[in-house]
């Protein structure tokens, strides 16, 4: 039985598309709704369901809601202690030399376009006679203002967000730290699961894991026969039917957790957080709470030295680039409407020109379209990075995800080069690119 | 099944996967020995030879860093674009024109490696053993830079130290076809990675022997390598073949490409100790370097990363690039230790999967600067415009 499992991971390993990442590039389906656990809100707050990162708290427009968590840098600290906003309407302009090895003081790119922090960031202002609900309590800015604060951390919405469900100024990370910038997280409510389990975000979707992060997996057979080893979840005795769980009593007494209407189980050979190795097996898969939307068909996966990377239609990589600056207020520089001074340093030194042969963009077809708000093609001004405005000759049709554009990169020669990943400042934690993971079973950045 | 049937196809399984390992290795002679063992790797770096104060082999000193340098080029500071982003272009895009700060390449006529010529030529070395011809030109370019010098240099604690910590870098070898692990004219050497973690005694500090390994088949196919060899006085020596081995200190897949690598290791029923030395490749070296050492990193130790490419590239003596005639490996040297384990014998690959397998290649490098054409017109230095102890060593 081991053996045929291992022919099986083998012949895995060699075909393109994997069981499991079969299902996120087929059409969307409907999904099923997240589960939350309600809580009160202030009036006129609301939780919208988003694509990609689960239910988030949302203002009276149905604009997500933001905090900037406090984070000590590796020089200096900056962020909101609970109780204060450090976000204020004065535009920066010199960085501040948190990043070690370089010093404060230099003039920060593009000053002319750059916002202040309020305007990137908008507070969440109380209206007058607005009181505090639960964890929602409220915070006295420098002007005088009321601010909204959830458990203790100011709130913001974020200029780039447009519409009910957009989540476009962070990723809602359970374990995202180092040396990124300090960046802003969407919040929402708590996921509705038993004690011991937790949802996590992942490029695949809101996946279920145990609270350590263990991976926690069902089969689509029958039965699972004895001589596998798999760990059921185990349930207490006191626990009842609720929502999407359920309880099934294996023999007197042994008690499983079912979800959905699936009995849940670990693996006892992921031996990290993260892991998916019991999704190799035949028949067993991760649980989702929500997959994420589908790949454009453009897409295809690619096996790599630590799991399988989104590439092109060529097999080639695909990267996204992230960046956040080293001022005070840390504002983002990945965006078409934000500078691109980091992006063209990182791509070509500078150079436009360079910088479209050596990371090109993931060109789409005219009228091309994802199904998803998550990815989308979007016209590209291909000498500045920026949005190109309509009629405008010489633009660039190119997918987008979350609305920055992909790439790939000129320096991987064959499918399952991931030459650029981790290519700038602080492996590229502060600006630089990244490989699209879809799963990592060595470090983990597939979430 | 019957117990005859089960003992004949494993047989013919395991012929047939020594089949498709031989198909894939060079040509040879196949050993015909009964001993098999396999050892894990624990610990890795690069073979520095040095001094107690170090200036026997840096007399001018180390060098200076990315800060070090960032201040002189920038005293009054300026704008981001014009001196960070710019310094991190310089490091990531690096060229081969004179930057004007001075490198320290270790001097003296002592370090650890292999003769991997069979010559003895000016710029070689002879090892502390007194073996002459010794080709060990990376330690010039990083003997005297203290991030990799032992035994508090930054990066050399940190590469050495995630081998152990990370899966990603379980390097194994088995040694079969052996008759001994003192004599065996002929054995066979295979490189595989491991998916598990060592085994540590209650200290969690050092490794014990008889740990157990599963061989990664399935992401860590192409680091399936076969060397032959021989067992002369309890040292395994191997003869030469290009080696990809997986090197992450820092939560990226990076890996290290060595030509004409060979191992030559001291073996008892329990270790496995000695040097893999070979041709690195300047351009997967570098981006190893860059992607898992940021320049905070590297400033820990005095790392300045465009000087050090320089440095490689002017050092560089082997593999030639045709179209350009610049060498692009660098002779090297590791010090590695192994330690006993046993691989799960289910684990084995499977012999189709294993002849599918594309071999690895090296990194070519980004498409600029580092094209032919360009790299032509960039002014490579004189050798006199060099400062003192900068001069280039040759190719050996």
């Amino acid at each position: 039985m081991r053996a045929q499992r291992l022919a099986w991971a083998t012949l895995a390993a060699l075909a393109p598309v994997a069981g499991a990442l079969a299902a996120h590039a087929t059409p969307s389906r409907p999904q099923p709704t997240e589960s939350y656990i309600p809580e009160p809100l202030p009036p006129h707050f609301r939780v919208v369901a988003t694509e990609l990162d689960g239910p988030v708290f949302a203002d009276a427009r149905g604009r997500t809601l933001y905090t900037w968590p406090f984070k000590i840098m590796r020089v200096g600290n900056t962020g909101d202690p609970k109780g204060q906003s450090n976000c204020t309407s004065t535009k920066t302009t010199a960085n501040t030399g948190y990043m070690s090895p370089y010093p404060g003081g230099l003039t920060l790119p593009d000053l002319e376009d750059r916002p202040s922090c309020t305007q990137a960031w908008p507070p969440a202002l109380a209206a007058p006679g607005a009181r505090p609900t639960g964890k929602w309590t409220l915070v006295t800015r420098t002007d005088g203002s009321r601010q909204w604060a959830y458990d203790g951390f100011a709130l913001y919405t974020c200029a780039l967000d447009q519409q009910p469900g957009d989540v476009l100024c962070g990723r809602r990370y359970d374990h995202r730290d180092g040396d990124t910038a300090a960046e802003r997280h969407p919040i929402g409510p708590d996921a509705d699961v038993p004690p011991g389990f937790r949802v996590a975000t992942t490029n695949l979707g809101r996946v279920l894991q145990t609270e350590r992060g263990f991976s926690v997996y069902a089969y689509d057979g029958d039965e699972v026969g004895p001589s596998q080893a798999w760990m059921p979840m185990a349930a207490p005795a006191t626990v009842r039917p609720h929502g999407d769980w359920s309880v099934i009593e294996r023999s007197p007494g042994n008690r499983q957790w079912v979800f959905r209407g699936q009995p849940l189980y670990r693996h006892p050979l992921d031996d990290s957080p993260g892991s998916q190795q019991g999704s190799d097996e035949r028949g067993w898969h991760n649980v989702y709470v929500r997959r994420a939307p589908a790949l454009p068909a453009d897409f295809t996966t690619q096996a790599t030295t630590i799991g399988l990377v989104l590439a092109d239609v060529r097999g080639m990589t695909i990267y996204t680039f992230s960046c956040g600056d080293d001022a005070p207020d840390q504002l983002g520089c990945d965006h078409p409407s934000e500078t691109q001074a980091y992006r063209l340093a990182m791509c070509g030194g500078g150079d436009a020109e360079r910088c479209l042969r050596s990371f090109p963009y993931v060109l789409a077809e005219p009228g091309a379209r994802s199904g998803s708000r998550a990815w989308s093609a979007i016209d590209i001004d291909p000498m500045t990075g920026r949005r190109a405005s309509a009629g405008q000759p010489g633009v660039l049709h190119v997918w987008a995800f979350r609305e920055r554009p992909v790439y790939t990169y000129a320096g991987d020669h064959e499918p399952g080069d991931v030459y650029a990943d981790g290519h700038g400042e602080f492996r590229a934690e502060r600006e630089g690119y990244t490989a699209w993971w879809l799963r990592d079973d060595y470090f983990g950045r597939d979430q | 099944m019957s117990a005859r049937r089960a003992v004949t196809m494993a047989v013919a399984g395991t012929m047939a996967i020594l089949a498709a390992i031989a198909s894939a290795a060079p040509a040879g002679p196949v050993p015909a020995g009964k001993l098999s063992i396999a050892y894990v790797l624990t610990n890795l770096s690069w073979a520095n030879y040095q001094t107690a104060d170090g200036k026997a082999e840096c007399p001018q000193g180390f060098n200076e860093g990315n800060r070090e340098q960032f201040k002189a080029l920038h005293p009054n500071g300026g704008t981001l674009r014009t001196t960070q982003l710019q310094y991190e272009i310089d490091s990531w895009y690096p060229t081969l024109a004179d930057d004007g700060f001075a490198f320290h390449e270790a001097q003296g006529t002592t370090a650890l490696g292999l003769n991997l010529d069979g010559k003895v030529g000016p710029h070689d070395f002879t090892s502390p053993e007194g073996e002459p011809g010794v080709d060990n030109q990376l330690y010039r370019a990083l003997g005297c830079i203290k991030n990799y010098r032992a035994p508090d240099g930054a990066i050399r604690f940190f590469d050495d130290e995630m081998i152990g910590r990370d899966d990603y870098n379980r390097l194994l070898f088995e040694v079969t076809g052996a008759d001994s692990l003192t004599e065996s004219p002929q054995v066979l050497v295979t490189v595989y990675r491991g998916l598990d973690p060592l085994l540590y005694d209650a200290t969690g500090k050092k490794v014990v022997p008889g740990g157990s390994e599963r061989i990664d088949t399935r992401w860590g196919a192409r680091y399936i390598r076969t060397l032959h060899g021989s067992i002369h006085d309890g040292v395994l020596v191997t003869e030469p073949v290009d080696l990809a081995y997986p090197w992450a200190p820092f939560y990226l897949p990076t890996d290290e490409f060595m030509r004409a690598a060979r191992l030559r290791l001291k073996l008892t029923p329990t270790t496995a100790e000695g040097l893999i030395a070979g041709y690195s490749d300047v351009e997967t070296w570098y981006q190893q370097m860059m992607r898992s050492w940021s320049t905070h990193h590297q400033n820990y130790g005095q790392t300045a990363a465009p000087s050090l490419y320089r440095a490689l590239r002017r050092l560089a003596d082997g593999y030639p690039d045709p179209a350009t005639g610049s060498n692009t490996a660098i002779s090297s040297a590791l010090q590695a230790q192994f330690t006993q384990v046993v691989i799960v014998p289910d684990s084995r690959p499977d012999p189709a999967a294993l002849a599918a397998q594309r071999p690895m290649a090296p990194y070519r490098g980004p498409p600029y600067p580092r094209t032919p054409s360009i790299e032509k017109a960039a002014a490579e230095p004189s050798a006199s415009s060099r400062p003192a102890g900068n001069q280039p060593a040759g190719n050996q």
